[in-house]
């Protein structure tokens, strides 16, 4: 089997040791990080994608196949750098002050790195004008929040506020999210997107970047 | 009456089948080797590490009036305020199944294992509402040794943050009931510590006085509509 296939088969299954040793073969033999990137580890997840979404396979598995994608940047993340291959995309993710919650945060996190994207996770307990600055320093493209209590919630529309003041605004997305979050909630404060779970928190931060682009 | 108890962590076991069914999986989905063996880990983890206890409280119905009053957050009509003022007893509680399965969770994620976090994490969502119906258990076993129950009465739990119970209710519960004493915590957004924590009141009464229907303003926003199995149940 083609090396590209050996580790698109093994981060299906989730095996993420021999992910990074086929990974590192691969760097080895000179094939382009690019090329390990889209048609070893993005093909990979691709297929774990459409086998979630089939119910084929379920959220533990995607999990595994993401920790696999995790194991395999290590390697190859600072070749892309190097080569000034552009990232698909950065986002800066947190929830918000006074939440303590993080697993969904984490979830979104794990599964936004599995799909190839950039993230820089503040934890939790994050004050909006640390949301802010974050994705100033680091350019991001998407700040993504999390708020699992309705107390907290209005944060969220505080670091959109901040955004507009700050200029952010439009060229920043911002997506929202958590239990008693809504997609009018999310329309209410002036957010880009709301996402009901870590899946379709992926497909929408897709959305936000044409594959052409 | 003031009680603290502890419970076994088998006791808030709750069944692999529910547990999957919150995962969105059915009974008869054919499970990867992976999902079985990180299932098999969650399960003995718990099993290990939940230290599941509880604290509860009885008031008195102006006792409590006060308490739901909280900081006057509530929303003007509510099922609580009605279901309340008919109870035959009122008890304050907070359920936990401790710091340590929380830690572990987060420890997990930390490590990357997140797929054992995740299951982890979920086993444990479903032992906390197990714990609240071992702590309704436990209110009925003691109203029982004072005097006979009456076959219809029903115990069911009301927590802030639903039912038109503003969350800011917690802030007087911790005051009258004192969770600290169990190692609960509450912060300045109403989050208690640890995270798999309960706390409400549960109300002691005739099945019939639970009963409402779910058409208050604020229902259209509830996402778990857990009312309705609780209904269907009585």
């Amino acid at each position: 089997m083609e090396l590209l296939e050996q580790i698109s088969e093994n981060l299906q299954n989730g095996f993420d040791e021999k992910v990074a040793l086929l990974t590192k073969d691969a760097v080895e033999r000179q094939i382009p990080p690019e090329e390990i990137l889209s048609s070893g580890l993005i093909a990979g997840m691709n297929v774990v994608s459409e086998q979630f979404r089939n119910h084929h396979i379920f959220l533990p598995d995607v999990l595994l196949a993401a920790r696999a994608m995790n194991s395999a940047m290590e390697v190859l993340k600072p070749l892309l750098i190097r080569e000034g291959i552009p990232i698909r995309g950065k986002v800066v993710i947190g929830s918000v002050k006074n939440d303590l919650h993080d697993i969904g945060k984490n979830l979104v996190g794990i599964l936004l790195k599995g799909a190839g994207f950039e993230v820089i996770d503040l934890g939790n307990d994050v004050p909006a004008e640390k949301f802010i600055s974050a994705a100033k320093n680091e350019n991001a493209h998407v700040i993504g929040m999390s708020a699992l209590l309705t107390t907290t919630m209005p944060v969220m529309k505080k670091v959109v506020d901040l955004a507009k003041d700050e200029g952010l605004y439009g060229k920043v997305r911002i997506i929202v999210g958590g239990a008693p979050v809504s997609k009018e909630y999310a329309l209410e404060i002036g957010a880009d997107a709301y996402s009901y779970d870590g899946a379709n928190a992926v497909e929408t931060v897709e959305s936000f970047f044409p594959v052409n682009s | 009456m003031r009680s603290i108890v502890n419970f076994a962590s088998e006791d808030v076991f709750i069944d692999r089948a529910s547990i999957l069914s919150s995962q969105g999986i059915p009974e008869d989905a054919e499970l990867s080797e992976n999902f079985e063996r990180i299932y098999g880990e969650a399960e003995e983890l718990f099993r290990e590490l939940a230290e599941p206890a509880g604290i509860l409280c009885g008031v008195s119905t102006s006792q409590f009036e006060d308490v739901f009053r909280g900081e006057g957050l509530n929303e003007p009509s509510n099922p609580v305020e009605d279901i309340y003022r008919k109870s035959s007893f009122l008890a304050l509680f907070a359920v936990t199944l401790g710091a340590v399965l929380s830690e572990s969770v987060s420890e997990l994620f930390d490590n990357g294992n997140y797929a054992s976090g995740y299951m982890l994490d979920s086993v444990s969502s479903f032992a906390s509402d197990k714990l609240t119906e071992l702590a309704a258990a436990y209110l009925e076993s003691v109203l029982a040794a004072e005097e006979p129950v009456p076959s219809s009465m029903r115990i069911l739990s009301y927590s802030p943050g639903y039912c038109g119970w503003n969350i800011s209710g917690q802030k007087r519960l911790f005051e009258v009931l004192r969770p600290q004493e169990i190692g609960i915590t509450l912060n300045e957004s109403y989050l208690m510590s640890p995270i798999k924590t309960v706390s409400g009141v549960l109300i002691a009464g005739s099945g019939e006085i639970h009963k409402f229907v779910n058409s208050y303003p604020f229902c259209d926003a509830c996402t778990t509509k857990s009312c309705v199995g609780r209904m269907r149940k009585l």
